[in-house]
């Protein structure tokens, strides 16, 4: 047996098919011009500099319980992936579960943004925000559910402002940022993040994408587009696709003070496990956190190992921690069908549950 | 209809024409050594010219999609052609592996330079390993003035002898900053080359992974009998590779020093451009950013005051929602003088805060 087979007739048919689906996806992909993305219906509530906090709206016939939930995304890509298709949404999924939702857009910071710190962002904008969602609602309480960094931030914030949160989810947070299996921190020790900052001034988005596209260059900068040549002849799913690499490839900049602590003190310095980090001169500590606390990370994460996220488990003084363990990868976890019915519906459950 | 109207089947029988021609002299040059690495794929060039017609109508973000994906066509059916039965000798076509073994060796020969780059397989082949350096130098370029591969192949045997010499006279400033540009774009080249030389070395790894597979596949009696699942191999070894070595302090160094000799190299040019702006009158990054700070600081603490007063303001008008409208005579006799005390305080302030 030769052990490889590749007969020219047959190639010749593989080069034939490709060609043929590369004609039909012309036409999906010149009628998919505009993407569209952020399906739910929102408006916006409260704006300061470039952050603009939105509130969903209730679904028709929907009575929204009484604890709002703010959602704090990641200041690297943009949080529309919570909300990116009509099927494929965790916003929705929340809306239908009864939560009344917030959600903080932080923007593209540009050049003159480059001196706003990590405090400026915890203390100032994040807290106004909840201050804001407080006053509307007269209560003294939210939720908070924090994504990717954004979950980072949601438990710098809680462990600050303990008196303002009922409950916490954390969702794929890094919170052991040196774990072995984490690439993205191993690439980094070695960096020197004070010249980049002092260099660049704000740290482009380009450059973390080629980070984050350096975990798997070969999937992600090549076999998936061969992949995708099969799907291009059913419209629905070039326009998901589509959606998708405008998500991956649309990273603000960060603005580069922010950036200089966050990479220096978690990356580098694994703040929330060794401690040291500091915030308008107040230490953070993940003790003072006392409130449920629902901890969720994807098995296959390549950006957030499992154990990154897991490490939060004896750091809090929470007496009631719960884990959710998904069985998927990072985007996966808001995007993908099982993350609509497993996760997001959880999530809800547990938010209801924890109303008291 | 969309065949018609976007790639209709004239094309597509030119390509069938095409892939026979080439067929048959792909059988007629079995045994002709090294004819096989000069047939052209003709597939590569109707496909570009079919995309040079259509790209204008489309949206850039869709361009740019269309691009990759025929880009990467190309790559796996230049693997498929490479391994095509017929298209190459008879020793190859009956055993795959022969090629792994030659390829193995072909690529040793390469870096201890006893082979041409030439146009043989291997290179197309290999070349799949300058894929995580072909993004390092488009994110490099998407970010500067100066093309991401400006500086790869930059000789510099006798400039470290220009380095050496000091600066004389009175632009010797000057002249140092210069110095310190070429050490900087000098250490980012190498950096750059230490790099690439990284992948080279997977490269090797990723063929010796890909010859252990095939050894698999000959040992259960199968055969990998499309471009697709050889691509699709070639990718996985290739993935495993990268992610075993990518994960070892020796990489964690290489990328430290990319990162930071850009990032010097950056930094130096962008003080030379400072030194000149000043010269100009105009302002610098340096003197802006500083203005950039001192302003984020001043509003830092004027949200911060607005904060405390409008707390201050709630805590008022809930105190003056507990006052009674009518008080006792004697708090009524005692309130002028507290009131007076709580102008004094107000004014001496605000003297303060001016």
């Amino acid at each position: 047996m030769i052990p490889i087979d590749i007969r020219p007739d047959k190639l010749a048919q593989e080069m034939l098919d490709y060609s043929r689906k590369l004609g039909q996806g012309m036409e999906n992909l010149l009628n998919a011009q505009t993407i569209d993305t952020g399906v739910s219906p929102k408006h916006a509530v409260y704006s300061e500099d470039k952050l603009v906090l939105y509130r969903y709206d209730t679904p028709e016939g929907a009575t929204a319980e009484p604890v709002p939930l703010l959602i704090v995304y990641a200041l690297v890509n943009r949080p529309y992936m919570t909300d990116i298709q009509e099927d494929r949404s965790t916003i929705k999924g929340l809306l239908a579960t009864g939560q009344d939702v917030y959600l903080i857009d932080w923007g593209y910071p540009d050049q003159a943004d480059r001196a706003i710190t990590l405090d400026d962002y915890i203390n100032g904008y994040l807290d106004r925000c909840v201050d804001h969602i407080l006053d509307a609602h007269g209560i003294e309480k939210i939720n908070l559910l924090g994504i990717c960094q954004g979950g980072a931030f949601g438990l710098m914030y809680t462990a600050m402002h303990q008196d303002k949160v009922r409950n916490l989810v954390t969702m794929v947070t890094p919170v052991d940022f040196k774990t072995p299996d984490n690439l993205l921190s191993a690439w980094v020790q070695n960096v020197d993040i004070d010249l980049a900052v002092d260099t660049m001034g704000n740290i482009p988005g380009e450059l973390l994408n080629w980070t984050f596209l350096s975990l798997k260059p070969f999937s992600l900068t090549g076999q998936k587009y061969v992949n995708m040549v099969d799907l291009l002849d059913d419209p629905d799913k070039v326009k998901n696709f589509l959606r998708m690499e405008k998500w991956i490839f649309d990273s603000p900049d960060q603005a580069g003070e922010t950036f200089r602590q966050f990479i220096k003190d978690f990356y580098q310095r694994n703040g929330f496990i060794n401690g040291g980090v500091m915030l308008g001169g107040q230490a953070v500590d993940l003790k003072r956190i006392t409130c449920p606390v629902l901890n969720i990370y994807a098995m296959q994460d390549h950006l957030v190992p499992p154990d990154a996220s897991k490490a939060l488990k004896d750091l809090t003084e929470s007496q009631d921690y719960t884990e959710l363990a998904f069985p998927g990868g990072h985007i996966g976890i808001y995007v993908s069908g099982k993350a609509q019915k497993e996760v997001t519906p959880a999530i809800g459950k547990w938010l209801n549950e924890h109303l008291g | 209809m969309a065949e018609e109207g976007f790639f209709d089947d004239s094309w597509l029988d030119l390509q069938r024409k095409y892939w026979e021609t080439w067929s048959q002299m792909s059988r007629q040059a079995m045994g002709l050594e090294g004819d096989e690495g000069k047939l052209t794929n003709p597939w590569e060039s109707a496909v570009d010219n079919w995309w040079k017609a259509l790209s204008p109508a489309v949206s850039d973000s869709s361009r740019t999609f269309m691009d990759k994906l025929m880009e990467q066509g190309k790559v796996f059916f230049r693997f498929g052609e490479a391994f095509a039965t017929g298209a190459r000798d008879d020793a190859y076509a009956s055993d795959g592996m022969a090629f792994w073994t030659q390829a193995l060796e072909d690529i040793r020969q390469r870096f201890s330079g006893s082979l041409d780059g030439g146009d043989n397989v291997m290179q197309q082949i290999m070349s799949f390993w300058e894929m995580p350096l072909d993004n390092w130098q488009r994110m490099m370029s998407s970010m500067s003035p100066m093309p991401g591969d400006a500086l790869r192949n930059m000789p510099h045997e006798h400039l470290n002898r220009v380095l050496s010499a000091p600066g004389l006279g009175y632009t010797r400033e000057e002249q140092s900053q210069y110095q310190e540009l070429i050490r900087a774009a000098i250490d980012y080249q190498q950096a750059l080359q230490e790099y690439s030389g990284f992948y080279a070395r997977l490269g090797v790894k990723s063929v010796e992974r890909m010859s252990s597979y095939i050894q698999g596949v000959i040992d259960s009696g199968k055969s990998i009998d499309s471009a697709r699942s050889l691509y699709d191999h070639w990718v996985m070894s290739c993935e495993a590779v990268y992610a075993e070595e990518v994960a070892t302090p020796e990489y964690a160094k290489i990328h430290g020093h990319l990162v930071n000799a850009q990032m010097a190299l950056k930094r130096r040019m962008a003080v030379m451009v400072d030194e000149n702006l000043g010269a100009l009158n105009m302002p610098s990054r340096s003197e802006l950013r500083t203005l950039q700070d001192r302003l984020q600081e001043t509003r830092r603490e004027n949200k911060q005051l607005r904060h405390t007063l409008q707390a201050l303001e709630k805590q008022v008008a809930a105190l003056a929602a507990t006052v009674p409208t009518t008080l006792p005579p004697t708090i009524k006799a005692a309130a002028p003088s507290a009131k007076a005390q709580v102008r004094k305080k107000a004014a001496a302030k605000t003297t303060r805060t001016d």
